[in-house]
């Protein structure tokens, strides 16, 4: 069984890359992440964010990265769960934004979104475990935005490996309310990521997400003129507090712990 | 357990950064006059293709060197000059229309997510402020959607060994796309400088004797990854 389980493997995976997990709609790997190292029982994240451009009031990116690391040395179990909150007064214009749906990402892939429903990108290297060996690889994110549900933002994530393990998966991230000195909370679910037969499901090592849309544009024809239509997307806040703009970050692993992670990005200079 | 051994060293090799296995990025270059006569003021169009680089798209060029046939030259009867700062700040309108040499488009590929985003540019060359006493050149390029930024090319002229003459070296700045992602690469690039027949306006001025084999043309690139190539065609001699 497991000579039949390898040499299955090594054929399928190793020389036609044909493995391919349905597509299930779930919630994003990512999360927004901050400058802090926190660490779980058993888990570590070192996260690190910033604006960009780094100014108060205006059309931006945020930009986050994590580094994941188990205590034991091992691949971090995987991940199931990440909410994150955005610092107070960071809000999002949706004026002239589009929407995508997760069946046209299911069927078709981010070609079928339409460019103003475009949110951010990202990506990062998974691990997994075969036979005691850890093997590595890289995956995209393509972030949209969804119709509103019950009011509430949704953002849709398309995340994207191809080898040795073909992965395909459309999350959701829904806003959630945050608590104060938060604006923007949203959480996202994860399944658990089967990768190939015989090894270990999907584990986190780095991610980086980057959420905004400041300098897209896009043509739109408005009374028989074709117009240039500029999005804002993530607005930063007007103010920063003392001490700089405050995230949250919450990571929930299939080993039950949870790691929460605060930190601060710093004011803009000017 | 050897077939393990075996499945296991493929599969790790399969999974290698891509960047590992990129095709070199290679350019080539096609120019070509018009008119296409001795003497004459003519139009330059410099087209250039870049291709090989990881995932198929070529690595970002940040210096060119592009050198022209011995006795080429450029008149540009009237001295106005646009500086960087003005053409970043105000685009090209914020130029004096004397200033402007010519103008071309390129196409632009970036990686994002799972996606190559292309992006048509379009460029206007200007005369820029001396440096060193010696002409400068400013490339705008203008880009709207999907992304509405804007990128000044600055370039230098400088003397090649023959059989070339006068040779301009080009700084092309990173042009960022998303926090976090790779820059956007040019993947074609397509130029003209001077206009036909042009006594008052910027030219082109054609030797006024053809080289055996042709007008050489030669191009030397450096990528933001450290790599180089190098490339060099002939214009047919006229007719």
């Amino acid at each position: 069984m497991r000579f039949y389980h390898l040499s299955a493997w090594m054929h399928s995976t190793v020389f036609y890359h044909t493995i391919t997990h349905h597509l299930v709609t779930r919630t994003l790997i990512g999360g927004l992440l901050a400058t802090a190292t926190v660490a779980s029982s058993t888990q570590s994240i070192a996260l690190h964010a910033r604006f960009t451009p780094d100014r108060l009031g205006v059309p931006t990116n945020l930009s986050a990265t994590g580094q994941l690391a188990s205590a034991d040395g091992g691949i971090p179990s995987p991940v199931t769960k990440v909410a994150f909150y955005t610092p107070a007064g960071a809000r999002i214009d949706l004026r002239g934004a589009g929407t995508c749906t997760a069946v046209k990402l299911e069927r078709v892939g981010p070609s079928a979104c339409p460019a103003n429903s475009r949110a951010g990108f990202g990506g990062g290297v998974g691990l997994f475990q075969l036979a005691g060996e850890t093997i590595r690889e890289q995956f995209t994110v393509d972030l949209f935005l969804a119709p509103r549900e019950a009011g509430h933002l949704a953002l849709l994530a398309y995340v994207r490996a191809t080898n040795p393990a073909s992965i395909e998966l459309v999350l959701t991230a829904r806003e959630i309310k945050a608590p104060k000195p938060y604006g923007l909370g949203f959480s996202v679910e994860v399944p658990l990521i089967p990768t190939i037969p015989g090894a270990s499901d999907a584990s986190v090592e780095s991610a980086f997400i980057t959420l905004g849309s400041p300098n897209v544009a896009y043509y739109e024809t408005v009374h028989g003129k074709r117009a240039l239509q500029r999005l804002r997307g993530l607005i930063s806040p007007k103010t920063c507090p003392p001490g700089g703009f405050p995230f949250q970050s919450a990571f929930d692993f299939a080993d039950g712990t949870t790691t929460t992670a605060n930190a601060l990005i710093p004011c803009p200079r000017s | 357990m050897r077939l393990s051994t075996v499945t296991l060293a493929l599969l790790t090799l399969t999974a290698l950064p891509s960047a590992a296995l990129a095709d070199p990025t290679t350019a080539t270059i096609v120019p070509s006059l018009s008119p296409d006569r001795l003497g004459a003021h003519a139009a330059l169009t410099l087209t250039i293709h870049y291709s090989g680089g990881e995932l198929g798209v070529p690595a970002p060029v940040r210096r060119s060197v592009l050198r022209f046939p011995a006795g080429m030259s450029i008149s540009v009867p009237t001295l106005h000059s646009c500086s960087t700062r003005r053409l970043r700040t105000d685009g090209a309108g914020g130029c004096p229309a004397q200033a402007r040499l010519g103008g071309g488009h390129a196409l632009l590929e970036g990686r994002a997510g799972s996606q190559i985003i292309t992006e048509t540019i379009a460029l206007s060359a200007f005369l820029g402020s001396p440096h060193n006493l010696q002409p400068a050149f400013e490339v705008l390029g203008q880009g709207y959607t999907p992304y509405d930024q804007r990128t000044v090319l600055t370039g230098a002229v400088t003397q090649s060994d023959p059989p070339y003459g006068e040779g301009i070296t080009m700084t092309t700045p990173a042009i960022h796309t998303v926090p976090l992602e790779p820059d956007a690469s040019i993947v074609t690039l397509s130029l003209t400088v001077g206009r036909r027949h042009a006594r008052t306006a910027p030219a082109i001025v054609v030797p006024r004797s053809c080289p055996a084999g042709g007008f050489p043309f030669a191009a030397e690139f450096t990528y933001a990854d450290g790599s180089h190539s190098a490339t060099s065609t002939t214009v047919r001699c006229p007719s």
